[in-house]
């Protein structure tokens, strides 16, 4: 990713007149799933939402059957919150920052396929309920504990590398991609690089580290770190570019230390 | 707060270093006394008696290898059962590899059981059928025999491949496990000596099963002690085979 902001976009040469949205519908919770395919008229710097705002407009099918709107999440519209996470052409992302010139350009095709995320709750179309994220952040103690009945004053201070590795980790939006991408997650079986990562934002932190072991105790269940395959999709798929590898390894490293091999410091 | 481990936890730690201590461990002993091989007939027996010599043999293959053995293949079974590979959507060399461990753990699962029971126990009906455990003197022939049959010769350098790859990738996440290897670059370098540990370990065990075919394997015959005026690698014969 360059680090200047400015990025050479490249754009179709001779962009098609027309080009085709194939969405995967379900009408309800445990619906049956059906294809739907729309025609729309191209224009530049489309992205997937405006294209999907499009065929909202307008929900008449390529073949021109009349149909329901398609339904999607989607808020900040600049990649920063997450919700508008979905899989397209096969692969997990955010559907804001998702140009259509981009997409045609690399499947070489005149279709770009939406699906929702496999690994979630699939509530309407493109909607999915993502709540497990927010649950898994809790069984980690992912956060720090600073209530008290008076003021503790000005926190320790921290080295500015480690100030900047939290910095990366804290950038987590809580999307889904790495989740979505891991060939391990699912159906319960593993917590995730997700809440991994955001326990190891709080471990580094030298008041969170108070509460090491009730985040690592969170990391040590049956669908717990262990579960990780090191595949390492989530951070090839990370929006963000965290290191959610890093995180697992040191968290791995914690935990053979202060919990594996705990009983010979005792 | 206490520190409390889940079963799946201990199971998976479990797996991790039987992988290594002693079925890794192990591996490279084999692969040892297999090479004896390039050195003829003679050197191989007397390698393979010497095994059979080893005090405590009984409980060592029993504590050291069968149960380790059971354990890790049957809960990599399960592990693999659990696997969602997308290795052709999310086509990156890691993903692969995540899937390489489980299919040739899949495949290994088939390949031991069958290695076992064609020598150790010689139960493969069609082939083999004297265990070479307690006939060191008939060893090299026996396993000469058997890979002078094509699809045997091939499948065993195909499990040959599989376990070197296994066990050196294994030993690639055994140390990213257990939070030894962290950072990218140090992962970056461990991978490739694990790759290079893979290929040592293929080269090695595929000369050594070419041994019993042809004399010093793979190598010029002048670089082995081979007697071969005194005692040539005995042509398999019917009678050996009908032990």
């Amino acid at each position: 990713m360059s680090t200047n902001g400015h990025i050479e976009k490249k754009r179709l040469e001779n962009p098609p007149a027309k080009f085709k949205l194939k969405i995967q519908r379900r009408d309800k919770e445990g619906a049956p799933i059906r294809w739907e395919t729309f025609e729309l008229t191209y224009r530049r710097n489309l992205n997937v939402i405006s294209a999907l705002m499009d065929v909202r407009k307008d929900p008449v099918t390529a073949d021109g059957t009349k149909t329901t709107p398609p339904v999607w999440d989607m808020s900040c519209l600049e990649q920063v919150c997450g919700i508008c996470t979905m899989v397209i052409d096969g692969r997990v992302r955010q559907s804001c920052s998702a140009l259509i010139d981009d997409l045609l350009l690399a499947s070489g095709g005149d279709t770009v396929t939406l699906q929702p995320m496999s690994k979630f709750p699939n509530v309407r179309d493109l909607k999915v309920d993502r709540s497990e994220m927010f649950d898994h952040l809790k069984r980690v103690n992912a956060w720090i504990e600073l209530d008290g009945s008076y003021s503790l004053g000005p926190g320790p201070q921290v080295s500015n590398e480690l100030a900047q590795d939290r910095y990366a980790l804290s950038r987590c939006m809580t999307c889904g991609c790495c989740l979505e991408a891991c060939p391990q997650y699912g159906d319960g079986n593993y917590i995730g690089p997700q809440a991994i990562s955001q326990a190891r934002l709080f471990n580094m932190h030298p008041v969170g580290k108070i509460d090491i072991d009730e985040r690592l105790n969170g990391l040590l269940g049956d669908d717990g770190i262990t579960n990780c395959g090191n595949a390492q999709n989530c951070v090839q798929v990370c929006p963000m570019s965290i290191p959610l590898t890093k995180s697992i390894y040191e968290t791995n490293r914690d935990i053979t230390v202060n919990a594996l091999f705990g009983w010979l410091k005792k | 707060m206490a520190i409390k481990f889940s079963r799946t936890f201990l199971l998976r730690k479990l797996h991790q270093i039987t992988g290594i201590v002693p079925l890794g461990a192990f591996f490279f002993v084999h692969m040892f006394t297999n090479s004896k091989a390039m050195n003829g007939e003679a050197a191989f027996e007397k390698a393979v008696q010497e095994l059979h010599d080893t005090p405590f043999l009984l409980f060592i293959e029993i504590f050291g290898i069968f149960l380790p053995l059971l354990f890790h293949s049957i809960y990599g079974v399960i592990i693999s059962s659990e696997a969602r590979s997308n290795a052709l959507g999310y086509s990156y060399a890691r993903n692969w590899f995540y899937f390489f461990q489980r299919a040739t753990g899949i495949f290994l699962f088939v390949f031991i059981l069958f290695h076992i029971l064609n020598l150790r126990f010689g139960l493969i009906p069609g082939l083999n059928l004297t265990p070479v455990a307690g006939n060191a003197d008939l060893s090299f022939n026996i396993i000469a025999a058997e890979f002078q049959i094509p699809w045997v010769m091939v499948f065993y350098m195909l499990g040959i491949a599989a376990t070197a790859w296994h066990l050196a990738y294994g030993i690639f996440l055994f140390v990213v496990d257990w939070g030894i290897v962290i950072g990218e670059n140090a992962q970056k370098y461990t991978l490739y000596a694990c790759i290079a540990l893979a290929a040592a370990l293929f080269g090695v065990g595929a000369n050594a099963a070419v041994s019993f075919v042809r004399p010093c394997g793979l190598f010029p015959q002048a670089l082995c002690e081979h007697k071969s005026e005194s005692k040539p690698v005995s042509k398999p014969t019917a009678e050996s085979k009908r032990f």
